[in-house]
């Protein structure tokens, strides 16, 4: 079992070969994989949950289901030096699924997610301006190519794929996120 | 600029980093592994969550795993003998003792759950099962004139038996099938299982069956992916095999697939030789196959006439063109070649610039009769010249076609030639073809001097470089590694390499974004690949890191 601290330095370490390992760990069942595997993922699949549902209770529901899933079903996956596409697609798909849910019943709940920024002690007064612009003065898709590049360190290119878009399409949509992002961060240095 | 990039990235990572929610030791619990602490929920907020997370985990798992829990629990508890799976679209699956008695019916789709109902078939014959479910399905209208096949897979661990249970259950439904008056078409196969064939099939969802017909069809033919295929229904993918080149071993069928839900093979013909301007009877060579392209079912037809090859896609829905190349007959003899290309000029030379031929003033846009006739009045010059020049410097065009407005083949290979630095007389052509794709015309001309190959894009219309890709040969490399200071490790930087593909394609640092920059070891060289985009191009290098010098490069239009 690793020690708390180099747990804290592995925290959202997206290195695609550590991360195959810990799954193939997962496969064998070891639930010190999953914790690893936890860690070094967390942050992009609620991330991108949130990036996409804004809403931190559904994307907290979303991140459960998907560690409880990759826990019983790792052995669908076959390593190709690639989990964190992997990781993003099984996300995304849950995504699509709690829209599709909502979308029968009515629109998804708006929630006061500044709240829960607010209130989260583990976030730096710097985290809570960074995520809260996030999530009021970038589109869903902006914000969702921002986080998918900065968190998991997927390249424009895969981020193309992941959400079915044009490259150009998702070069210019990063680019202009930036530059919204940039002027807060201007305002504030 | 770079560094403040990377700099904005760390913080925004860190944002999202510390928002996320600790829930590590609620999913450690769950997922069966208590470390020693124990998870007291109390708030009733949470512990309805939690019935909800497990339910929906417990419904993802279901439909994930359905095949293998399903499979795996009835061997360990029941005696199963044989496991008999049907696919139409419903997909259910039977599972029968050595007496074939059924022990159990699982529907393993929706749509198999609506075919079972309420019947219950424990302890009945197998044949009983089958007449039933199949007088569901035919009620039901999963069975129907558009489609009509049915794929019966049979699992068993003695291969013997399964076989002889597959063939017994295959004629019984094909009896079935028939005696509704009604044409069915029933694949059989008996599986052989395997670990992969598992896993692909929980992975998408379908039997192992499905599975392992799929991967059939993928190891005799090329260009479909597992993915593309396992959407289809039996039907679309019985059409595939029956109307395929290669035979799928182990897969016994009885009936046709129906392709009623299609235009037909004869109109999709019609289609493509009115397209081509040619007629029936001075078609020398024709193969039709049905096919999918890019997620659509397509009628594949080839044919030779005066000449040429070609080859169209026809949507099977629509009967929209979807995609039609035209090129030189390589296979035919010289003699044969020329007088059918003499008779057929006015045709082929049309056909690349169908669009607007019609309005062709040099007397030869007479309309799709051209070949029939066996015209005489059309320019037999260029053809002539397209026999004589085989290989190296055909013109597929004629003057006729820059009045439909596109260039030539000559001024599309000057085009290349020049913007390769090359002259004619020092290039062997290797390819030279009008290719129609996604509505746009284009020539595909690629070419080789010395050790390098170049591949071209040549906009038909407006003569522009759409796509080129020069190639080092690879043996030659070998040779130059091995010589020279091949073991030398990287002598340029990640840097310099960065600076030698910028400069080659004339872009500055700050107006590209890359994409990626490795050093890499192929093929006995050491290169940086190096990728990047600037607007809506994308650049892709290989630079020897011993030496600098490029040893590929690709631009492309996004």
């Amino acid at each position: 079992m690793l020690s708390e601290t180099s747990m804290e330095k592995r925290k959202a370490d997206c290195n695609p070969d550590a991360v195959d390992k810990c799954i193939i760990g997962i496969q064998r069942q070891d639930s010190g994989a999953l914790e690893e595997f936890y860690h070094r993922t967390s942050a992009s699949v609620y991330g991108f949950a949130l990036s996409v549902l804004k809403n931190t209770q559904d994307a907290e529901d979303i991140m459960h289901d998907f560690y409880v899933l990759v826990w019983s079903a790792a052995d669908k996956y076959r390593p190709c030096g690639k989990p964190m596409a992997w990781v993003l697609t099984v996300t995304r798909n849950l995504c699509l699924q709690k829209i599709r849910e909502y979308g029968k019943k009515s629109d998804i709940p708006q929630e006061d997610w500044e709240n829960y920024i607010s209130g989260n002690p583990n976030m730096t007064a710097e985290d809570r301006v960074i995520l809260s612009e996030c999530l009021r003065s970038l589109s869903d898709e902006e914000r969702q190519i921002v986080m998918l590049h900065a968190v998991s360190g997927f390249k424009h290119r895969e981020i193309a794929r992941l959400l079915e878009m044009p490259l150009s399409t998702v070069l210019s949509k990063y680019n202009r996120a930036m530059k919204k992002l940039r002027k807060i961060y201007g305002g504030e240095q | 600029m770079k560094i403040k990039e990377a700099n904005e990235n760390a913080k925004i990572k860190q944002a999202y980093t510390n928002a996320v929610p600790d829930i590590c030791d609620v999913i450690l619990s769950e997922c069966g592994q208590e470390k020693g602490k124990v998870i007291i929920m109390t708030e009733t907020g949470k512990k309805k969550n939690t019935v909800k997370y497990m339910m929906a985990a417990a419904g993802l798992v279901l439909m994930l795993g359905a095949g293998t829990l399903i499979t795996n629990i009835y061997r360990l508890n029941f005696a199963v003998a044989s496991t008999v799976s049907l696919d139409v679209n419903p997909s259910i699956q039977i599972t029968v003792n050595e007496k074939e008695q059924v022990l159990d019916v699982k529907a393993l789709n929706k749509d198999g759950g609506i075919v079972v109902g309420d019947m219950d078939f424990k302890g009945s014959d197998i044949e009983v099962t089958m007449n039933a479910l199949i007088g569901s399905m035919l009620r039901k209208g999963y069975l129907n004139e558009l489609a009509n096949s049915i794929l019966i897979s049979v699992d068993n661990n003695d291969p013997a038996k399964g076989e002889m249970l597959q063939e017994k259950l295959t004629e019984k439904v094909n009896e079935l099938l028939e005696s509704d008056g009604f044409f069915g078409a029933v694949l059989g196969q008996t599986i052989t299982e395997s670990g992969d064939l598992q896993q692909l099939a929980d992975q998408y969802g379908i039997t192992q069956g499905k599975a392992q017909l799929i991967q059939q069809i993928l190891e005799g033919t090329t260009g479909h992916t597992f993915e593309e295929l396992a959407p289809l229904s039996i039907n679309e993918l019985n059409l595939i095999i029956s109307t395929g080149r290669s035979e799928v071993e182990k897969v016994s069928s009885l009936g046709n697939a129906s392709d009623k839900a299609y235009i037909g093979e004869e109109k999709a013909k019609e289609t493509a030789f009115q397209h081509a301007g040619v007629s029936a009877q001075d078609i020398v060579y024709y193969e039709m196959d049905m096919d999918l392209e890019k997620g659509v079912m397509v009628y594949e037809i080839e044919f030779k006439c005066g000449g040429f090859e070609y080859e169209y896609d026809i949507d099977a829905r629509t009967g929209k063109i979807v995609k039609n190349k035209k090129e030189i007959d390589d296979d035919m003899p010289a003699g044969a070649q020329k007088p059918a290309s003499g008779a057929d000029s006015g045709a082929g030379a049309k056909a690349p610039g169908t669009d607007s031929s019609g309005a062709g003033s040099s007397g030869s846009g007479t309309q799709s009769s051209a070949g029939n006739t066996g015209t005489s009045n059309h320019t037999g010059q260029n053809n002539t010249g397209s026999t004589g020049g085989s290989g190296s410097g055909a013109p597929l065009a004629g003057a006729d076609q820059t009045a439909s407005g596109i260039i030539t083949l000559e001024q599309a290979k000057e085009i290349a030639l020049n913007h390769a630095g090359q002259s004619a007389s020092a290039v062997y052509f290797d390819k030279l073809e009008l290719d129609h794709d996604d509505g746009k015309q284009k020539y595909e001309i690629e070419f080789i001097s010395g050790n390098t190959e170049y591949e071209y894009d040549i906009d038909a219309v407006t003569g522009a470089v759409l796509k080129y890709d020069w190639d080092y040969d690879d043996d030659h490399n070998h040779a130059v590694a091995g010589g020279g200071a091949g073991a030398a490790s990287a002598a340029i930087t990640s840097d310099q390499a960065k600076e030698i593909a910028l400069n080659h394609a004339g872009q500055s640092a700050s107006s590209v974004y890359f994409d990626k920059v490795e050093l890499d070891y192929d093929d006995g060289v050491q290169k940086y690949e190096i990728e990047f985009v600037s607007g809506n191009m994308e650049y892709e290098y290989e630079i020897d890191a011993a030496t600098g010098a490029i040893l590929k490069y690709e631009w492309d239009e996004d």
